[in-house]
């Protein structure tokens, strides 16, 4: 087989949707340079668009509107904010971040809709006057509002959570989750929240900054005292973006 | 900045064709423009499509929601980039929806399984309007052209096309090696773009 035509195939298994993780990646970084690959991937998206057809219309949830364009906002507010302060464009982090909270959910191995806690943790782009060490996560539950934000100093390795609408629920636990690669694929527990909803300030403490800057968190609903299986078991609360406040106080 | 975004047009405003494709080009147009009231009508006018798209690959709704919304924020950067000779604007925004679901389904460990799908829960719409309009001679040359390929053969394009299936699952599923399936994938798709006359 020629290269030409090995180079066809690879464009239509990547349109097809059949190749792997790593063979994926290598065309997405490929394709930038290699004008051939690239418009072979252009032939046959055109040729294989017709079977769309057959995917049927689906409506999504409401509101899913309003948080793209906070999304949006988030982004080019954040763009401005850098131009600014000579830092990276914080666009290209706030993608890996989001795309680890899919990861997240996927790792907990439950049903997103069912059982899965997400909270993002917004690195916020330090602007020159502002700290590098305090973070914010916020903790949304389906499109609502808020329902915990969690503020980090990674210098004193010192957290808050703060209920926002989440209000103590009878018979059950919240519980803070942390999850990194170096950790394992596996959530790990933070700590049970208090009836009133605080955790230990100091609950952190065995992380490593540079571990915690670039983890995930989550909050379930769990059984009394926590939950039972040392991994999370309990319904949703949903995770979104949210910018910080280090830019010159943004508000969405 | 507080008003920079409208809120979105009514959800079922049925006026004249939403999507027909020359308004989504305009619209796309004036989203690469950084208009942000198009962008909203844009959304209403493709969310169904994409979100379609989207579920069936992912099956679990709160993925869906997630990955969705990274799509839209994708073309919202990316608008300019379309170019309307290379492919109609769904064509161009269902691609970007595809990519982003498999490469997040790829990138978990586990894929999720048909009974964490919500999609018995939700209420599927009639055909779009564009899909009504665009049953056309594309979509049946290509249909006719799949309905010459082995009956295996078609499912494993609909399979992978559709649902996001890699060679490994296929493999799986059809209960033969990777590098067979890599084989037949390859022949069908040889067959394929020889039948489209490529």
């Amino acid at each position: 087989m020629s290269d030409r035509d090995d180079k066809d195939m690879l464009a239509a298994e990547f349109v097809l949707g059949t190749l792997d993780r790593d063979e994926r990646d290598r065309v997405h970084r490929q394709r930038q340079h290699d004008s051939e690959l690239e418009q072979r991937i252009g032939e046959w998206e055109s040729r294989l668009a017709p079977l769309a057809d057959e995917i049927q219309d689906l409506t999504p949830g409401p509101d899913l509107l309003p948080l793209i364009q906070q999304r949006i906002k988030a982004i080019e507010d954040a763009a401005r904010g850098d131009t600014a302060s000579d830092a990276p464009p914080s666009t290209a982090s706030v993608t890996p971040l989001h795309r680890r909270l899919a990861f997240w959910k996927a790792a907990t191995g439950l049903s997103s809709a069912a059982a899965v806690i997400l909270a993002a943790v917004l690195l916020a782009q330090p602007s020159p006057s502002t700290s590098e060490s305090n973070f914010v996560a916020v903790f949304q539950q389906d499109d609502r509002q808020p329902a915990f934000m969690l503020s980090v100093n990674l210098e004193q390795r010192r957290l808050h959570v703060r209920p926002v609408s989440a209000e103590p629920l009878p018979d059950r636990s919240y519980q803070l989750w942390i999850k990194h690669d170096d950790l394992g694929s596996a959530p790990r527990s933070v700590g049970v929240l208090d009836d009133d909803l605080s955790l230990d300030q100091a609950a952190l403490r065995d992380y490593e900054p540079e571990l915690l800057k670039h983890a995930t968190f989550g909050i379930s609903v769990e059984p009394p005292g926590g939950s039972p299986t040392g991994q999370p078991t309990g319904p949703a609360i949903h995770g979104y973006l949210y910018p910080t406040e280090p830019s010159g106080g943004q508000r969405l | 900045m507080s008003n920079a975004f409208r809120a979105p047009p009514p959800a079922h405003q049925e006026s004249p064709p939403l999507s027909s494709p020359e308004r989504l080009v305009h619209l796309l147009s004036r989203v690469a423009d950084k208009d942000r009231e198009a962008f909203a009508e844009l959304y209403e006018a493709s969310v169904a499509k994409l979100f379609g798209t989207v579920l069936r690959i992912l099956k679990q709704q709160a993925w869906a929601n997630d990955v969705i919304q990274e799509v839209y924020v994708t073309i919202w950067q990316k608008a300019g980039r379309f170019e309307s000779e290379r492919a109609s604007a769904i064509t161009w925004m269902v691609t970007i929806a595809r990519n982003a679901a498999i490469d997040e389904l790829r990138k978990a460990p586990t894929r999720p399984t048909e009974s964490d799908s919500i999609l018995e829960n939700w209420v599927a719409e009639t055909p779009s309007a564009y899909d009504q309009r665009h049953q056309d001679e594309t979509s049946t040359q290509l249909t006719l052209c799949l309905d010459e390929l082995e009956e295996s053969r078609q499912q494993m394009v609909r399979l992978a096309y559709l649902e996001g299936w890699s060679r490994a699952e296929l493999a799986s599923h059809f209960d033969q090696p990777v590098n067979t399936v890599k084989t037949w994938l390859h022949r069908a798709l040889k067959q394929l773009k020889g039948c489209l006359g490529s």
